[in-house]
């Protein structure tokens, strides 16, 4: 009778062992999703020059927009973005009284929305407008902060970027078009 | 032995409520006029139960703009551009703006639950969020940045 109340003791500790890292991890890690799902390329295929409106860090450019003013191609493209931070949920007064915060139970949860859009325009007429959107969210817990707003932001710009790039690098030929002698 | 006790705990006690408390200034008033080329950015923290005794220094890179007291703000004037806003206790938290001439956003601080201690989180809330809940905030006072620093 001993002996079994001992295994499961042991039963019971070793499942609260496996179990504790689990609930700790469960959570951790940021998620993103990224629209429209367009196959990513590897490099950049296209570039088409003209005068770019942009004032944001470079960075987040699409890349394959080179700046070109002088040209005579009458090509423009303005790139725009708009970031909106998530609310927190979660009360903070919650995980306070909650005794599953010390095993890992989020505390918070942080997200980002991000949304690009690249207008093309030739001669002061609308050609084509590309759109990406992505979306990241990040659950917190005593054991795990993660990456800040900021992080957040940098990678779902980035993202927003590459998205861009590859719908840009699909429509290739038509973009090739647009710039005369080349 | 046992006074002596709880007058050593009467006396932390009254320390660790003293302490992350300061003088505030009047209670907000929008700014009426935004420096020539120049962004704002309010940061505040609205006055809650949770982490209420806890302060923390909120810094451009390492510079030292402000110490978020619990029902505190702060009105910051920033070049365009892109502005990083941080703060750290155990956990960093750092938001990042893209500031315009004119233009004025709001960064809510708050604390949540650390191992130890408070852990601050900063976040940019919209301009309709941002204004009613700095309402009953009141104005943190320069000096409290330059008592931290010293």
């Amino acid at each position: 009778m001993r002996r079994t109340c001992n295994q499961m003791f042991y039963a019971l500790w070793l499942g609260l062992g496996i179990m504790m890292p689990l609930i700790v991890l469960v959570g951790c890690g940021t998620t993103m999703v990224v629209t429209p799902d367009v196959k990513s390329t590897a490099g950049i295929d296209v570039r088409v020059r003209g005068r770019i409106t942009y004032d944001g860090n470079r960075e987040y450019l699409p890349r394959t927009v080179v700046d070109y003013p002088a040209g005579e191609s009458g090509l423009a493209f303005q790139y725009t973005y708009e970031v909106i931070h998530g609310k927190d949920g979660v009360p903070q007064i919650l995980p306070l009284f909650n005794p599953l915060t010390i095993v890992g139970f989020p505390i918070g949860e942080d997200t980002v929305v991000i949304v690009g859009r690249l207008e093309i325009s030739k001669k002061n007429h609308a050609v084509k407008t590309y759109t990406a959107t992505s979306s990241l969210d990040k659950m917190r817990n005593i054991f795990w902060q993660g990456e800040t707003f900021s992080e957040l932001r940098r990678k779902g710009l980035i993202a927003v970027r590459d998205n861009i790039e590859s719908q840009m690098n699909r429509d290739r030929e038509l973009l090739s078009g647009l710039e005369p002698g080349d | 032995m046992r006074q002596l006790i709880i007058r050593i705990a009467t006396c932390l006690t009254c320390v660790f409520l003293i302490v992350g408390c300061a003088t505030l200034g009047p209670i907000y008033q929008k700014t009426d006029k935004i420096q020539e080329g120049m962004g704002l950015v309010y940061i505040y923290r609205p006055s809650g139960f949770t982490g209420g005794g806890v302060s923390y220094n909120v810094k451009v890179g390492d510079t030292v703009i402000t110490t978020l007291y619990n029902g505190g703000y702060y009105p910051y004037f920033a070049k365009p551009g892109e502005l990083e806003l941080w703060a750290k206790t155990e956990a960093k938290s750092a938001v990042t703006l893209d500031v315009r001439a004119g233009r004025t956003y709001y960064v809510k601080g708050t604390v949540g639950v650390g191992f130890l201690v408070g852990r601050p989180h900063l976040m940019v809330v919209p301009e309709s969020v941002g204004e009613t809940e700095i309402a009953g905030c009141k104005l943190i006072p320069d000096t409290s940045v330059e008592a931290q620093k010293q």
